[in-house]
Parts: structure tokens; sequence; C-alpha cells
């Protein structure tokens, strides 16, 4: 009973950060209608440039976080710049596809300014792990389920309360109508993409810092795990986004837990594919 | 107030407009009629910037907007509403006005200010537009859940929201039943009132015929006249391309 309460913990704070790489995946599928592969290679870009001045200034953590950020920012102009706005909106798979070609890039590129193929994250190591009763809190997660936490609620609060985040709903309720009724459905896209790779460049510093350590291959672990969240939480939905991303996080730790590390990607593959295959929700339309 | 000038479109062969000449006076209803396929609309469309003419030119308040993109016609001040219900579902009712709203505000200082933030001036006006709608009490529902007419009167409020001073109102009473013409009819007129310059296109001739001052006919993409109401009944040409060649 305590190892399931233990890892359904590990699972929930886990599972915060997919949430967070879900929220960033439906928000540009959501307004844009387009998929964005380089989601997880833009934060890849963002942690790599972070490591890199974690490694010149140790002990400098606002400042790899900032860097963390914005290096992803930059990346994801860039990707909106080559994949988005360079081609129309009414061809999405051209638009996927050159998100994988500029996938590559972000990917060689970090490669090529790397000293090693595993880079070092700093993380706060002077906070101490929290017991709860017989479940123990590490630190490191109880910083990424809260930093994930606050993300989101401003997230939300930035797209439920405010004028501009009315505006991004109704570019993706309807991108016609809202060209229609004046608004500047271009620099919204733009924004939203903005918004989406800052909140892809916050769960990487939030993902990195637990980890410590960073290789090429996160920008492929990001995108899966973002997707698997959108998709479980039916495409398109932003709260469905992060049940997905929670869900797929203790899925996730219960099977690490009970059947080892071998079953875990597995495991959640197989809920995927159940969900996809089952729920018209899954393959339905998007509406933020 | 509009002058469109000259103005033709060309779908591949198909001529949807040609060199139709429109004067739209200041604070008028102008009733513009005319068969289905007729043009009517793909003249609205041309001059909020849809797409651009073929040929010739649309200027409002002095100034040339022809080929200007949607956000910025309608921030120069002219509004439009859909033949076909165009609303923003999955937002509540007040939220569709606010979207709207945003165009009078693009660019400059205080943009963040704008974008980020519930102003109580912004929420007074929707909730004045709404009340002269007659939907503030359906202010928080989801248009999606809306019946159909008060989906009619949300467009027009939508419109209103960005405060223009020109109207395009394309069948704003089709599918209306008598009593919500009635009501149409009122706003038209309430609207007037106000200010506002009105174009109408729209088919119930009942109401063409009592709210506009003049009306302009088209037919197969041309203008065949214009005038008061009275007059244009009983033009001959207006009767043919309405009733079909006689003779």
């Amino acid at each position: 009973m305590v190892d399931f309460l233990q890892a359904l913990v590990d699972g929930v704070m886990l599972g915060a950060t997919y949430a967070l790489l879900g929220l960033g995946f439906t928000l540009i599928f959501g307004v844009l209608r387009r998929l964005n592969l380089a989601f997880g290679p833009t934060i890849l870009v963002g942690i790599y440039a972070g490591s890199h001045v974690g490694l010149a200034w140790p002990g400098a953590l606002a400042a790899v976080m900032a860097v963390t950020v914005a290096a992803a920012i930059l990346a994801g102009i860039y990707v909106e710049r080559c994949s988005f706005r360079a081609l129309s909106r009414q061809a999405p798979v051209v638009s996927m596809i050159s998100t994988f070609a500029v996938w590559m890039q972000l990917q060689e590129l970090v490669s090529l300014f790397a000293a090693s193929r595993t880079m070092p994250y700093p993380s706060p190591a002077w906070l101490p792990a929290v017991a709860a009763g017989p479940i123990l809190l590490r630190s490191d997660a109880l910083l990424m389920w809260s930093g994930a936490t606050a993300i989101m609620l401003a997230l939300f609060v930035l797209l439920y309360r405010t004028r501009f985040g009315t505006a991004v709903r109704a570019v993706a309720d309807s991108s016609e109508a809202a060209t229609l009724m004046g608004v500047n459905v271009a620099a919204v896209g733009a924004a939203a993409f903005l918004v989406a790779s800052a909140v892809g460049g916050l769960a990487g510093v939030l993902i990195a810092q637990s980890q410590q350590q960073v290789t090429p291959y996160f920008g492929l672990w990001a995108t899966v795990k973002g997707l698997t969240a959108m998709l479980l939480g039916g495409a398109g939905s932003l709260s469905g986004a992060v049940v997905g991303g929670v869900i797929l996080g203790v899925v996730e730790t219960q099977t690490l837990w009970h059947f080892g590390g071998q079953w875990r990607d597995l495991a959640a593959y197989a809920l995927l594919f159940l969900v996809v295959a089952l729920s018209p929700r899954a393959r339905g339309e998007p509406s933020l | 107030m509009l002058a469109i000038e000259r103005l033709s479109k060309q779908f591949g062969g198909v001529k949807a407009v040609q060199h139709v000449d429109l004067d739209v006076r200041q604070n008028e209803i102008l009733g513009l009629i005319g068969p289905n396929g007729s043009g009517k609309s793909t003249i609205v469309n041309l001059v909020t910037g849809v797409f651009p003419p073929t040929e010739g030119r649309v200027r409002f308040k002095d100034g040339d907007i022809t080929g200007w993109p949607p956000h910025r016609v309608l921030a120069a001040g002219v509004g439009r509403t859909f033949q076909s219900i165009r609303l923003f579902g999955g937002l509540t009712v007040w939220q569709n006005l606010w979207v709207a709203q945003n165009a009078q505000s693009e660019g400059g200082r205080g943009v963040l200010r704008r974008w980020l933030a519930v102003d109580r001036a912004s929420m007074t006006k929707i909730e004045a537009t709404l009340e002269f709608c007659r939907l503030l009490d359906k202010k928080d529902e989801l248009a999606s859940n809306l019946a159909f007419g008060d989906q009619r009167r949300l467009e027009l409020a939508r419109t209103l929201a960005a405060e223009p001073d020109l109207l395009l109102l394309d069948e704003p009473a089709a599918g209306m039943n008598a009593a919500e013409i009635e009501d149409l009819r009122e706003r038209l007129l309430a609207l007037k009132r106000r200010g506002k310059t009105i174009v109408l296109i729209e088919h119930h001739m009942e109401l063409v015929m009592t709210v506009a001052e003049r009306v302009a006919v088209l037919n197969f993409g041309q203008k065949i006249a214009e005038g008061r109401p009275a007059a244009v009944q009983d033009d001959e040409r207006v009767r043919e391309a309405y009733l079909g060649q006689r003779r």
C-alpha cells in the first residue's frame, strides 16, 4: 500500500511536467491546427544552453534557468518562422514534416557545441527531502510539481481570464471567423507559439534539474511525452492535456515500481494505443 | 462615407461583380438587394478585405482601403455580419464581444495592459451593447447553446462591439420569424439614430423597403438600379430581374 502511494505521489509529480509538455503541444495544435514535432528539440536547445551557463558559472542557478527559458523561446521563434509562418495553414502535413527537419537541425546544433554527449544540469541541492509519514517527497520532485502547478495556473489565467487568452481561444474555435472579426490571426498564432515555447522552456528547467543531466535524445523524449499527454487528454483540450500528463506520469511510475524499468515505456505506449483506439474523442476535432 | 468605384471581381471565368459604383452616405440605411448569386455578398467580402478586387477602388472616409486585410478594415470602422452564423461557439456570449473589441486597440502603447486585463470600461461597454441587443441576461452562456434567433442577435452584438461607424449586414433577417424581424427593424432604426451608417443586404423585401432610404439593385454582378424604395420597386429592369423576362 505504501509502495502504491509512493509511486502514485512520484507519478503525480512527474506527470505535472508531462502536463506542461502536453499543454505546449495543445496550445500550438489548437491555435495553428498543425503539429509541432520540434517542440521537444526546442526545449533541448534551452537545456543545453542552460547547461553551458551552469558549467561556466557554477552556482548561478537563476542565470541557468533564465538562459534555458530564453534559449527555448529563441529556438521556438526559429521553428515558427521556418515551419509555420513560412508555410500555408492549408498545408498541415508539409508543416509537420518541416518541423521534423528543424528537429534534426536543432539536435545537430546542440551536439556540435556540446563538449560531451551527456551534459550536467545544476540542481538546487540545498533543498532537503520532505517526509510525509511513510512517504518520501524528494526535493527535486517537489520542485517539479510545485513549479509545474504554478506555471499551469498562470497559463490558465492567461488563457481564460485575459483578452489575449480569449483571442487565442477564439482563433482555436474558428480562425476564419476570428480573421473576419478583426483579430490578427497571424499575430495571435505567433504569440501563442511564443507562450508555448516559454512554457516548454520552464518545463525543461524543471525536468533537467530533476534529472541533473541532458543528452541529445531529450528532444525525442520530450516530444513523445508531450504528444502522449495531449493525445491521452483528447487532442486539443487544455484541461485534457493536464489530466493526460498526470495519468501518463502515474502509469509510468507504477509500472516502474511494480514491474521494473524495462516495462515503463511499454506500459505508457500500450495505454496510449488503447485510448486512441477506443475513444472517439482522442481522434476528434480540437477545441480549446 | 463609403465609395465603391468600378469594383470588379472575377473568380476564374466567372464575373461575380462587374464595374459596380456605389456611394453610401453618412448615417443612411442603404438597402442592397438582388437575386441569389447577383454579387451582394461578394461586394461585402471585397470591401472587408476577405479577398482583393480584380479591379476598382474602395474608399472609406476619404481614405483608400482597397485590398486592406480584414483586421485593418474593421479597425478603420467597417463592421460586418455574416450570412451564415459564425460565432465563437466555445466562448461565452460576452467573450464573443470581448474578442471583437480588440480590433479597436491593436498596437501602440498600453497594449499589454489592454491584452492582459479586463478593464471596467470595456466591460461596461460590452454590457451596454448586450443590453441593446437584448442579450444581457444570457451574458455568461456559451454561444453554441443559444437559440437561433439569439445567435443572430449575438452576430450583430459582436460586430457592434468593435464600434464600427459603417455596418455591412449580410442577410441579418435570414431564418427569423415575424416577431424577430420586427425586433431587428427597431434595432436598425435605433442604430441609425445613434449615428451609424448601415448597408442592409436582405431578401426580406418588406424589411428593406420600410427601413432603407435608398435601395441599390444588383443582377448578374452589375448594378441595375438605385434610388428611393418606391421608385426602385417600379423599375422595369428590377421587375425583370426578380420575376424573369416577360414579353
